[in-house]
């Protein structure tokens, strides 16, 4: 009686572990996404935003243009629709404006002042000087008149 | 096959297929196997592979080229499927022998047995397994040497098991160092009563240890203390630099800190990498779920090691202790999870005979009521462990589908893209079919998992 009660202790935990394997491997076997890698498409801004490197080569490699709007779901950052380029800007994720800038995205004087002042204003001095390395000629720095998209 | 085996290899099959599925939901990874791959393109044949790096580094793992090469020219241009399924056989083949290792007969064999599988799986060093390949995981590959070198000392003896044990040891010490783990388990096996590896053969294997001890450690590289490994050190991370300057070259209080803190690794999941991540996070008044699950599970487990040990003198734990020791010493010079890997195995085998050792004795119903409160908080903290395998794998993949967004331009800065144009076409081939496996981003899973599950502590 008391082996069994110890038995037990051992073995049910462990048995809910490869019940919840069986789970991953019979979904998987059936061609639908198990548990752990369920997910959804991103648009190329969230990817930006989400620091989602791969994702963002995936698109533009594919066609998607890095300089259009794209919308964003709720919670990923506080606007609807926005740039590739102003998403990373917002998420202040330097390394994702330099391979947006990589990856074909573009910015003209007045494009480039206004992700500028995005950028000093998330306080992310690394943003801020990763965007300065792709100052176009005849851009200027004041921030008169700009407001922030999110 | 008795019931009680056939259940538990049915869910140590199940366990292992979702390990796979995560393995094959990442890509080929880049840091340390992309610049495999392209240099077994180059290379005109595996001999040529297996010759070129003698000598050349620090290293000595000649046999992981070839391999890798091999596999590269009979895979026929399906480079992923080639790597990942020669991951996954590994990946079956310690599953397979591990499961070897534990006498399953009775139901309370495989209540044992079904919580071992969870220390298995769910300790930290089986990480090293899983979450990265170079592109062939050479900590595996030693893993299931060793594991085979301790079956074959349990085989009947002949001259086919003496020359066996001994091409397991020159594999394992020509894919990686910790192949000389081979000779620690044939030796404490023979010590713990098996039989099946002869003393010729043991003499034979030492004479080869001693062989390769020189080739590697007085040929190819003399000064090993001079590895610019960065390491742990109680609360901080060092890098190579810093800790020659700190330390100095020779034997210091942190050759001795890195041992020490690699047994308490395996025995108690901390320090992790040398670092003491636990306490480090008690001091910043947050500490994760998963601390607490990896270190009560960890110290709870090595009570009943400690137990069984005391009270069985069982020989079995034997070649745990021997592995232990070894793998501690052969990280002298840095601290790695990685390192202890095979320990870790030995670690779940122990397990096994510990717990059963405890279900098998008669207690009264008080004792039996505490013991069995015990158990299920163990058995459940190992089984979230293992369950958390797959949420590492998960984010792994997506740090690897990152890492590939920036090739070909990091190569380019590193100076390592190639002039070839077929090599170029293959690195962008390589990229293109990595960045197109759909990858899901951590924004979709939910934030709890990050504090249950292991995660990345550096």
């Amino acid at each position: 009686m008391t082996r069994s009660l110890l038995v037990i202790a051992c073995a049910i935990p462990p048995l809910i572990a490869v019940g919840i394997s069986a789970v991953i491997v019979v979904t998987a076997a059936a061609g639908g996404s198990p548990p752990f890698w369920r997910g959804g498409t991103l648009t190329l801004s969230e990817a930006a935003a989400l620091r989602d490197q791969g994702e963002v080569t995936r698109l533009t490699v594919s066609g998607t243009d890095p300089n259009a709007v794209y919308p964003l779901r709720p919670g990923v950052i506080a606007a609807g629709a926005l740039t590739p380029l102003e998403a990373a800007v917002g998420a202040r994720r330097a390394e994702m404006v330099e391979l947006l800038m990589l990856r074909g995205a573009r910015v003209d004087p007045s494009g480039w002042r206004r992700l500028h002042c995005f950028a000093l204003g998330t306080g992310a001095a690394d943003v801020v000087q990763m965007l300065e390395r792709y100052t176009p000629a005849n851009a200027t720095a004041s921030c008169e008149g700009i407001t922030t998209p999110f | 096959m008795p019931a009680p085996r056939l259940i538990v290899y049915a869910c140590a099959a199940l366990l292992a297929a979702s390990i796979s599925y995560g393995l094959l939901r990442m890509p080929l990874q880049v840091h340390d196997a992309l610049d495999e791959i392209v240099a077994a393109e180059r290379s005109p044949g595996v001999w040529a592979s297996f010759t070129s790096t003698i000598g050349e580094t620090t290293y000595f793992r000649p046999l992981r080229i070839a391999e890798t090469k091999l596999l590269f020219d009979v895979s026929g241009g399906h480079y992923f499927a080639a790597y990942k399924l020669f991951h996954i056989a590994l990946l079956a083949a310690v599953f397979a022998l591990f499961l070897g290792e534990l006498r399953i007969e009775t139901w309370t064999d495989a209540a044992a047995a079904l919580f071992a599988l969870t220390v298995f799986i769910g300790l930290h060093t089986f990480l090293g397994f899983v979450r990265e390949a170079f592109p062939i995981n050479h900590f595996l590959q030693v893993a299931v040497l060793v594991l085979a070198t301790v079956r074959l000392a349990r085989a009947r003896p002949g001259l086919l098991v003496d020359v066996a044990a001994n091409a397991a040891l020159v594999a394992a010490c020509l894919t990686l160092e910790s192949g000389v783990l081979v000779w620690v388990a044939a030796a404490a096996s023979r010590l713990a009563g098996r039989r099946g590896i002869s003393d010729r053969a043991l003499v034979v294997m030492t004479v080869l240890l001693a062989v390769y001890g020189a080739v590697r450690f007085v040929w190819l590289a003399p000064n090993v203390q001079a590895m610019t490994n960065a390491s742990g050190y109680f609360f901080e991370r060092l890098e190579g630099p810093q800790i020659r300057e700190r330390f100095g070259a020779g034997l210091s209080r942190f050759t001795v800190y890195n041992v020490l803190a690699s047994i308490a690794s395996v025995l108690f999941s901390e320090p992790r990498g040398g670092v003491f991540v636990f306490f480090r996070a008690w001091s910043m008044d947050d500490i994760p779920p998963r601390m607490w699950i990896n270190v009560v599970t960890s110290t709870l487990t090595t009570s009943f090691i400690l137990v069984a040990l005391i009270r069985t003198r069982n020989r079995e734990l034997l070649v745990f202790l021997a592995v232990l020791l070894a793998s501690a010493a052969a990280s002298f010079a840095y601290a790695k999870d990685e390192i202890m890997s095979v320990a870790g195995v030995f670690y779940a085998i122990a397990a096994f005979w510990a717990v059963r050792s405890v279900l098998m004795r008669a207690y009264r119903p008080p004792a039996a009521v505490m013991f069995a409160l015990v158990l299920i908080v163990a058995a459940t903290g190992w089984s979230v462990r293992t369950i958390g395998v797959n949420h590492v794998l998960r984010a792994q993949a997506f740090a690897v589908h990152n890492d590939w967004a920036v090739i070909p331009e990091t190569m380019e800065q590193r100076g390592t893209w190639p002039a070839d144009p077929a090599t170029r076409s293959l690195v962008i081939d390589l990229r293109d079919q990595s960045l197109a496996k759909p990858i899901v981003n951590p924004w979709f899973m939910a934030r709890w998992a990050d504090r249950v599950f292991e995660g990345d502590y550096f």
